[in-house]
C-alpha cells in the first residue's frame, strides 16, 4: 500500500514537472511564444517558396505532389475500411471489437516511420535552439513537425473513420468518440515521437548501442520461442486454446487500443463511469509517453551532446598506427571507400536498424499472417514464400543509402571532387559496401526463415539469389544516377528525418514497382510450368541485362558526376 | 629563360548568371612562392580557388598547373596537389586516424604507408590524444589542423588553402605556419587566402589581389609598394614612404577602400 501511494506521489510529481517546464515562461500564449511559432511558420514558407525558383524545387514539388497523392489514396482506402468495418461492429452491436481496428492503425502508426525511414520528414528542430525559445515552443514545435508525418495523416484518416462509422451507427455518441479518438490519436503522436527521440539516444553511443544490440538479440532469441507455442497450441485442445486467447485479450483491453475501444463500447452501452475510467487510463498512457518524451526534448533543449568523446589522456599515448582495410581484387580507393562506408554505417544507430528490420519483420509475421503452412507444391509452402520476401525487403531497405549516396557525405563531398580518384571507383567502393549488407541481411534472412519457417526449397533459395543479382545491380544503377541527379544532405545519426528527395521518393517507387513487375512476372512462369529451376534460368538472363546496364551507369559516372559537380556541392555542403 | 609557373590561369571566368564572380583572370604562380591571394569579402577569392582545385568549373578561360591543363588531366594534377577548401571537406563520422589513413589511400598511398603518416600527421598536429573521437565532435581549430592534415599527406607539389587559420589558436597557428614554411624550404608551392593581412604579410613572399572578380594586382610585396607608390605619386603625392606601407595600407588603397561613415544604432546598446 506504501509502495503504491509511493509511486503514486511519484508519478504526480514527475507529471508536476512537466506542467511546470511547459509553463515556463509564461502560463498564457503571450506575445513571444506566438510570435516565434509564427515565425518559425513563416520560415518554412519562405523556404517552400524560395524552393519553388529553382528547376529542381519546382521538380521537388511535383514530386511531392505525386507521392502525396499516393499517400492520399492509401489515407482515403484506409478511411473508407476503417468506417466501413466500425459501423459494421457498432451496428451489430459489437463495439468493444473496434480495438480489431485500432491496433492496426498503432502499429501502422509506430512501424511505417521505422519501415519507410526516407518518407519520414521531421526536419531537425535543434537547429532553431540557437533562438531565444522557450521550452513550451519548442515542445510544440517538434509537435507540430510530427504532424507533417505521412505515418501520422494516415493514421488520423484511419481515426477519422472509426469516428464517421461509429457516428453514422451511433450518432448521438459522436461528441464522445471523437474525444476518445482524439485521445488515442494524441497518444500515438507523442508515442512516435517517444521512441524515435529514445531510439536516437540509445543508438547514439557505442556504449548504449552495445546494450540495445544485446536486448535487441535477446528479445530476437525469445521470440523464437513463439514458433513452438503457436505450434503448440495450434496441436493443442480448443479449451487450452481458448484460454491462451482470452489471456491475449485481457492483457490487449489494458493497453491503449482495447482502452480506446473500450471506452466508446461503455459508453454506447450507457456505462459512462466505466467508460470514463477508460479514457482516463488512455490519457495516462498519454501521459506517460508525453513525459518520457519530455524528458528527451528537455535533454536536448539544455544542450545536451550526445557525442562519443572519450576522455583526454594525461599522457599522451603512442597509438599503433590503424592499417586500412584490404579488399582483394579492389584499388586502395575502392577498398578506402569501402571501409569509409561500413564505419559510417556501423556507426549509425538508425540505420543499424533499419538494417535489422528484415529479419525483426520476419519475427513479427511470424506471430501473425504467415503461420507455416506445409504443402507439397513450390512456392506454396510458407518458408518458399518467406523468403523471398525477406531478401526483397533486405534489399528495400537500403534504398535510403542507395538512391543518396553522397547524403551523408555532406561536406566530404569536396574531398571526392579534390582527390585524384574518379567517381567510378568512389561509386563502386559505395556499392560494394551495399552489396555486402545485401548478402550479409540475406543470409540472415535464410537463417531466421529455416528456423522460424523451416528450410525454403533449394531451387527458391537459388531462384532468391538469382532475382537479387538481378534486382540489386538495377538499383544500384538508378541509386547512382539519383544520387548524382537528386542529392540530399543527410545526418546518419538523426533518426526519422527525411532522408531522401520527394525526387528520388518517387523514382525508387518506380523502380521497385518495376523490379517487383519482373519478380512477379518470373515467378508466375514458373508456377505455370511447375519447375522454380526456370525462375533461376530467367533470372539470370535478366541479371545479365541488369548488370550490364550498371556497368555501363558506372562509365558514365565521372562524365556526370563533373556535370552535377556544383549541385551536389550546393546541396551537400550547405550549413 | 622564363620558368614555368607552377599556377597559371588565362582568362579565368566564372559567371552565376548576369554576374561575373571572377571575370579573366590572369594568374602566374612561380614555384616556391609562398601566394597570398586576396580580397574584399565576395570579390571572388573562393571562387578563383574552387577553380583552380576543380571544385567548380570555370564559365570559361583556362587553368594550368604544374604544366598540366586542369581540364583535360584532372587526376594528374589532383594528384600532386593538396587542397583546404572552404568547408574542409572532412567526413565526420570517422575518427582522425581514419580519415587521415582514408585521405591517404585515396591520393594512392598504400595501406601501411597511409597509416604511418596519419599517425605521424595526428601526433604533429597534437590531435593523438583522442583517438576514438569523431571529427564531428572536433572543435573548429581541431578540424582545420585536421584538414591541413589530410592535405599534406601526400607530399604535394602545390597546397591551396582556404583560410587556413580561420578558427585556430596561437599555438596551432605557429605550428602550420612552422609546417608551411618548411615545405616552401622544400620546394612546395602554396597558394593561400586570408582575411589576416598581417599573416599574409609575414608569410607571403607574393600577393594577388581581386576586387569585384577582377585582378586589379599581381606581384612581390615590394612590387606591390611601388606600384602603389608610383600611382600615388602620379596621382600627385604620397603621404606615406613606400618601405613603410603595410600590406592593409597597400590593400585599402589597391581596393579603394576607406571605412564607411559612423552611423548611429539607436537601438543598439
Amino acid at each position: 500500500m506504501g509502495l503504491a501511494r509511493n509511486g503514486l506521489r511519484r508519478i504526480a510529481a514527475a507529471i508536476a514537472d512537466v506542467v511546470q517546464q511547459l509553463k515556463l515562461p509564461k502560463m498564457n500564449f503571450g506575445r513571444p511564444v506566438s510570435t516565434q511559432l509564427k515565425a518559425i511558420a513563416e520560415l518554412r514558407w519562405r523556404m517552400f517558396v524560395n524552393g519553388l525558383r529553382s528547376r529542381r524545387g519546382k521538380t521537388e514539388f511535383a514530386s511531392r505532389m505525386v507521392v502525396s497523392s499516393v499517400f492520399a489514396l492509401g489515407g482515403a482506402g484506409g478511411f473508407l475500411v476503417a468506417s466501413f468495418v466500425s459501423y459494421l461492429l457498432v451496428s451489430q452491436g459489437k463495439p468493444e471489437y473496434l480495438a480489431l481496428i485500432l491496433w492496426p492503425i498503432l502499429l501502422f502508426w509506430q512501424f511505417f516511420p521505422v519501415m519507410a525511414t526516407a518518407l519520414t520528414n521531421n526536419p531537425d528542430s535543434t537547429e532553431l535552439l540557437r533562438f531565444p525559445l522557450s521550452y513550451r515552443s519548442y515542445f510544440l514545435v517538434r509537435m507540430a513537425f510530427g504532424l507533417f508525418d505521412p505515418a501520422c495523416a494516415i493514421g488520423s484518416l484511419g481515426l477519422l473513420g472509426v469516428w464517421l462509422g461509429v457516428t453514422v451507427a451511433q450518432p448521438l455518441s459522436f461528441v464522445w468518440t471523437a474525444v476518445v479518438l482524439a485521445t488515442f490519436g494524441v497518444f500515438n503522436l507523442l508515442l512516435m515521437q517517444m521512441v524515435f527521440a529514445w531510439l536516437e539516444r540509445w543508438l547514439a553511443q557505442r556504449r548504449t548501442r552495445e546494450i540495445f544490440g544485446l536486448v535487441f538479440i535477446l528479445l530476437m532469441l525469445s521470440l523464437q520461442l513463439i514458433g513452438p507455442i503457436v505450434a503448440h497450441l495450434n496441436k493443442a485442445s480448443r479449451p487450452e486454446f481458448r484460454r491462451a486467447f482470452e489471456i491475449g485479450s485481457q492483457v490487449q483491453e489494458v493497453l491503449p487500443p482495447g482502452l480506446a475501444s473500450d471506452a466508446i463500447a461503455q459508453a454506447l452501452h450507457a456505462r459512462i463511469v466505466v467508460g470514463l475510467s477508460s479514457l482516463a487510463l488512455l490519457a495516462a498512457f498519454g501521459l506517460a509517453a508525453g513525459y518520457l518524451l519530455h524528458l528527451r526534448i528537455r535533454a536536448q533543449f539544455a544542450g545536451e551532446s550526445l557525442s562519443e568523446t572519450a576522455g583526454r589522456t594525461a599522457v599522451p599515448q603512442i597509438q599503433t598506427p590503424q592499417v586500412g582495410w584490404d579488399l582483394p581484387g579492389f584499388s586502395q580507393a575502392v577498398a578506402a571507400v569501402f571501409e569509409k562506408e561500413m564505419r559510417y554505417l556501423a556507426r549509425s544507430g538508425p540505420m543499424l536498424l533499419t538494417l535489422i528490420m528484415p529479419v525483426f519483420m520476419l519475427v513479427v509475421f511470424r506471430m501473425g499472417p504467415l503461420n507455416p503452412i506445409h504443402h507439397s507444391g513450390g512456392l506454396s509452402r510458407t518458408p518458399d514464400m518467406a523468403f523471398p520476401g525477406a531478401a526483397a525487403y533486405a534489399l528495400l531497405v537500403l534504398t535510403n543509402l542507395v538512391y543518396n549516396n553522397f547524403g551523408a557525405d555532406s561536406g566530404g563531398i569536396q574531398f571526392f571532387y579534390a582527390s585524384p580518384v574518379q567517381f567510378r571507383q568512389i561509386v563502386l567502393g559505395k556499392n560494394l559496401a551495399y552489396a555486402a549488407i545485401v548478402v550479409v541481411n540475406t543470409v540472415l534472412a535464410w537463417i531466421a526463415v529455416r528456423y522460424l519457417y523451416g528450410a525454403p526449397h533449394l531451387a527458391v533459395t537459388v531462384a532468391t539469389m538469382a532475382g537479387l543479382l538481378f534486382a540489386a545491380p538495377l538499383n544500384f544503377s538508378a541509386g547512382n544516377l539519383l544520387s548524382l541527379y537528386s542529392p540530399k544532405k543527410r545526418d546518419f545519426s538523426a533518426f526519422g528525418r527525411q532522408n531522401a528527395t520527394q525526387t528520388t521518393v518517387l523514382a525508387s517507387f518506380g523502380m521497385q514497382i518495376v523490379i517487383v513487375g519482373f519478380g512477379v512476372g518470373v515467378f508466375a512462369v514458373a508456377r505455370y510450368y511447375n519447375d522454380l529451376w526456370i525462375a533461376v534460368v530467367l533470372f539470370l538472363i535478366l541479371a545479365a541485362i541488369s548488370i550490364s546496364i550498371y556497368v555501363a551507369v558506372l562509365r558514365s559516372m565521372d562524365r556526370l558526376a563533373l556535370e552535377r559537380r556544383e549541385t551536389l556541392l550546393t546541396e551537400l555542403c550547405r550549413a | 629563360m622564363e620558368i614555368a609557373p607552377t599556377i597559371c590561369t588565362q582568362a579565368l571566368t566564372r559567371r552565376f548568371g548576369e554576374l561575373a564572380a571572377v571575370d579573366g583572370v590572369d594568374l602566374r604562380v612561380a614555384p616556391g612562392q609562398f601566394f597570398g591571394f586576396l580580397g574584399p569579402n565576395g570579390a571572388g577569392k573562393s571562387t578563383t580557388i574552387k577553380m583552380l582545385t576543380g571544385l567548380l568549373a570555370p564559365s570559361s578561360g583556362r587553368i594550368e598547373i604544374l604544366g598540366l591543363d586542369l581540364q583535360t588531366h584532372p587526376v594528374e594534377v589532383k594528384r600532386q596537389i593538396g587542397v583546404v577548401p572552404e568547408g574542409m571537406a572532412l567526413f565526420g563520422r570517422l575518427t582522425g586516424a581514419e580519415f587521415l589513413s582514408f585521405a591517404g589511400r585515396m591520393y594512392g598511398l598504400d595501406r601501411q604507408t597511409a597509416a604511418n603518416r596519419a599517425s605521424e600527421l595526428l601526433e604533429f598536429m597534437q590531435l593523438a590524444d583522442q583517438p576514438r573521437k569523431l571529427v564531428t565532435d572536433y572543435s573548429h581549430g581541431m578540424q582545420k589542423k585536421l584538414a591541413m592534415a589530410a592535405a599534406v599527406i601526400h607530399g604535394p607539389k602545390v597546397l591551396f588553402l582556404d583560410e587556413p587559420f580561420e578558427g585556430v589558436d596561437a599555438i596551432a597557428a605557429g605550428t602550420l605556419k612552422a609546417m608551411l614554411q618548411r615545405m616552401i624550404t622544400r620546394g612546395a608551392t602554396i597558394f593561400l587566402t586570408s582575411h589576416v593581412l598581417e599573416i599574409v604579410e609575414r608569410l607571403c613572399s607574393h600577393v594577388a589581389i581581386i576586387h569585384q572578380g577582377r585582378l586589379v594586382a599581381q606581384g612581390s610585396l615590394e612590387e606591390l609598394r611601388a606600384g602603389v607608390q608610383a600611382a600615388g605619386a602620379a596621382g600627385g603625392g604620397l603621404a606615406t614612404s613606400p618601405e613603410k606601407l603595410t600590406l592593409e595600407e597597400i590593400f585599402l588603397r589597391v581596393v579603394g577602400g576607406s571605412r564607411p561613415a559612423e552611423q548611429e544604432l539607436s537601438w543598439l546598446a
